[in-house]
């Protein structure tokens, strides 16, 4: 966590925090009813269904950082810290908000395609 | 790069709705035929055995959501560099360009350069020569032929 000093020194824009957040939530949403489908497709039950989300989520996760973090922060190194304020945000960052939306078109799926 | 993205999730979605197809064309075969087998053997105890989805509808679908998600990740705007050290560097040398989304068109809230304050703001005013100057004009007794220039 950023202390009162060092926000002093580096002064970090707010409307940008604004929209990376933003956008990443978008995401997260929408790609959390997706992985819904797939995995109420799959039949999956309890924990697989579960793990299925963590796992694409997390790739989710890795393709925003390959595709939006890596080529802007390529050129100065600061990896994710040039977008986020801590590598956490985009790793973990969606996981819970994005649960809800998962179990209702999970559970729709699996009893449209096993009705 | 707005159609790539919009390609790739809709062939994505293409694969994932022929993929569910397929998954209830699964079940519905699956279940009449257990029921047919079941009232052939007329075993009472032939328990419902769990239909296991065959690996290429599996595949696919697991394919198809990887594909979406491709689509989805691509299409998302840039994200923005949250150090005002960076971010208004940026806003320096790439100008309204480096804001645009997939359109081509600049964003909404686009702010604008931060330091155009400081570029256009007035010089500094030299208020003592001014007030020097309005001291004599007043002592030459204020007509306003004698107006001096400021």
């Amino acid at each position: 966590m950023l202390t009162e000093r060092e926000l002093q020194i580096s002064p970090i824009v707010h409307e940008s925090v604004v929209h990376n957040t933003k956008t990443l939530t978008t995401l997260h949403n929408l790609t959390a009813s997706l992985f819904g489908v797939g995995a109420g497709i799959l039949g999956l039950e309890s924990y697989l269904g579960f793990l299925f989300y963590l796992a694409f989520s997390l790739l989710t996760s890795a393709l925003v950082y390959v595709f939006r973090v890596l080529p802007g922060s390529a050129k100065d190194g600061a990896g994710t810290k040039r977008y986020f304020r801590g590598s956490m945000e985009l790793w973990t960052g969606g996981l819970v908000e994005g649960l809800s939306g998962f179990v209702l078109t999970w559970t729709l799926f699996y009893g449209l395609v096993r009705a | 790069m707005t159609w790539l993205s919009n390609s790739i999730t809709g062939l994505g979605l293409l694969f994932l709705a022929h993929a569910c197809y397929s998954a209830h064309e699964h079940s519905a075969l699956h279940s009449t035929s257990t029921a047919s087998i079941s009232s052939i053997v007329s075993h009472g105890t032939s328990a419902p055995t769990v239909a296991s989805l065959p690996l290429d509808i599996s595949l696919e679908t697991i394919v198809a959501v990887f594909t979406v998600c491709l689509g989805l990740v691509l299409g998302t705007p840039e994200l923005r560099p949250i150090q005002w050290r960076v971010w208004a560097g940026k806003i320096e040398r790439e100008g309204e360009k480096g804001f645009m989304n997939g359109d081509g068109q600049t964003d909404k809230d686009y702010v604008g350069n931060p330091f155009k304050v400081l570029e256009s703001r007035p010089g500094f005013i030299d208020i003592r020569k001014q007030r020097k100057e309005f001291a004599e004009w007043v002592r030459e007794g204020g007509g306003t032929s004698a107006a001096p220039k400021s």
